[in-house]
């Protein structure tokens, strides 16, 4: 059941990454927009991995879960837009 | 529970992946339904993460509660075993301990008569020394098995140290005593 319960999320987030490229879809500010944010999420990506010591201690979770939630988030990204983009 | 998780899951997959591959970018309705429908699919797959997420924290409280009981059930025996094992041994003891007959024998015997009184406490004082004797009798057979010398065994158990001492004279004399009716 634990297993189902992480699909779901994991599917939650292929979703959202979808609908940011359909947002992005939308109109060229939102593209710009999206755009902007993607850079953001990818520089917020690489300094968890960089501080990821001192993000588990903040958040109170151990390095391996966190490191398991940015390769996750990364997955979740790629097959979100690979799903937009490819249909 | 189980089938509206497994609904709501495949509703967010399909709502996900058929909007985007069977209608049109092009067209703004389809635009808008593809929209909606992706909408939909988050809520969908988040419902039907909560479900799941509810589901295997019952699980695991079931599990706890089922720790509990056995761990319970089994400090309950370990208990009752330990308890018994108790009563066993005090038991075994008041069979083994001849003492304890000789004394209660002896009140009997003392509330007969007073003229039995002397003849019970000798009877018991001659048992205590006999009883004291083969102690000490095993417990320098067990010292000489180990490999002790005499003076060494004369200090473990009459406290008295080599020398030409009265004590230690008498010592000796019982420890040759107690050899030789040990054989």
């Amino acid at each position: 059941m634990r297993a189902i319960h992480l699909a779901n999320y994991f599917v939650a987030g292929c979703i959202a990454s979808s609908l940011l490229g359909w947002v992005a879809s939308l109109h060229p500010y939102a593209f710009r927009a999206v755009l902007c944010l993607l850079a953001a999420i990818a520089c917020a990506w690489g300094l968890s991995w960089l501080l990821d010591f001192s993000l588990s201690k903040l958040l109170k979770i151990s390095v391996a879960d966190l490191q398991a939630i940015l390769i996750s988030g990364l997955a979740m990204l790629l097959i979100g837009l690979g799903v937009f983009l490819c249909s | 529970m189980q089938l509206k998780l497994f609904v709501l899951s495949a509703s967010s997959v399909a709502l996900w992946l058929v909007p985007l591959n069977m209608l049109d970018k092009k067209l703004d309705i389809h635009k808008a339904v593809q929209g909606l429908s992706l909408c939909a699919a988050i809520a969908c797959a988040v419902s039907a993460g909560n479900i799941a997420r509810e589901l295997s924290e019952q699980g695991e409280i079931e599990a706890i509660k089922e720790r509990a009981i056995t761990a319970d059930v089994i400090d309950e025996i370990s208990t009752s075993a330990y308890i018994s094992q108790q009563q066993r041994q005090q038991e075994a003891e008041a069979i083994l301990n001849p003492v304890e007959h000789l004394e209660r024998a002896l009140a009997l015997t003392y509330d007969e008569g007073e003229r039995s009184e002397p003849i019970a406490q000798k009877q018991l004082a001659e048992h205590e020394q006999n009883c004291s004797q083969n102690g000490e009798s095993e417990r320098i057979m067990q010292l000489k098995a180990k490999g002790w010398g005499k003076a060494k065994i004369i200090l473990e158990i009459w406290g008295v140290t080599k020398g030409g001492s009265p004590k230690y004279k008498a010592a000796e004399a019982e420890y040759k005593r107690l050899m030789q009716e040990g054989g």
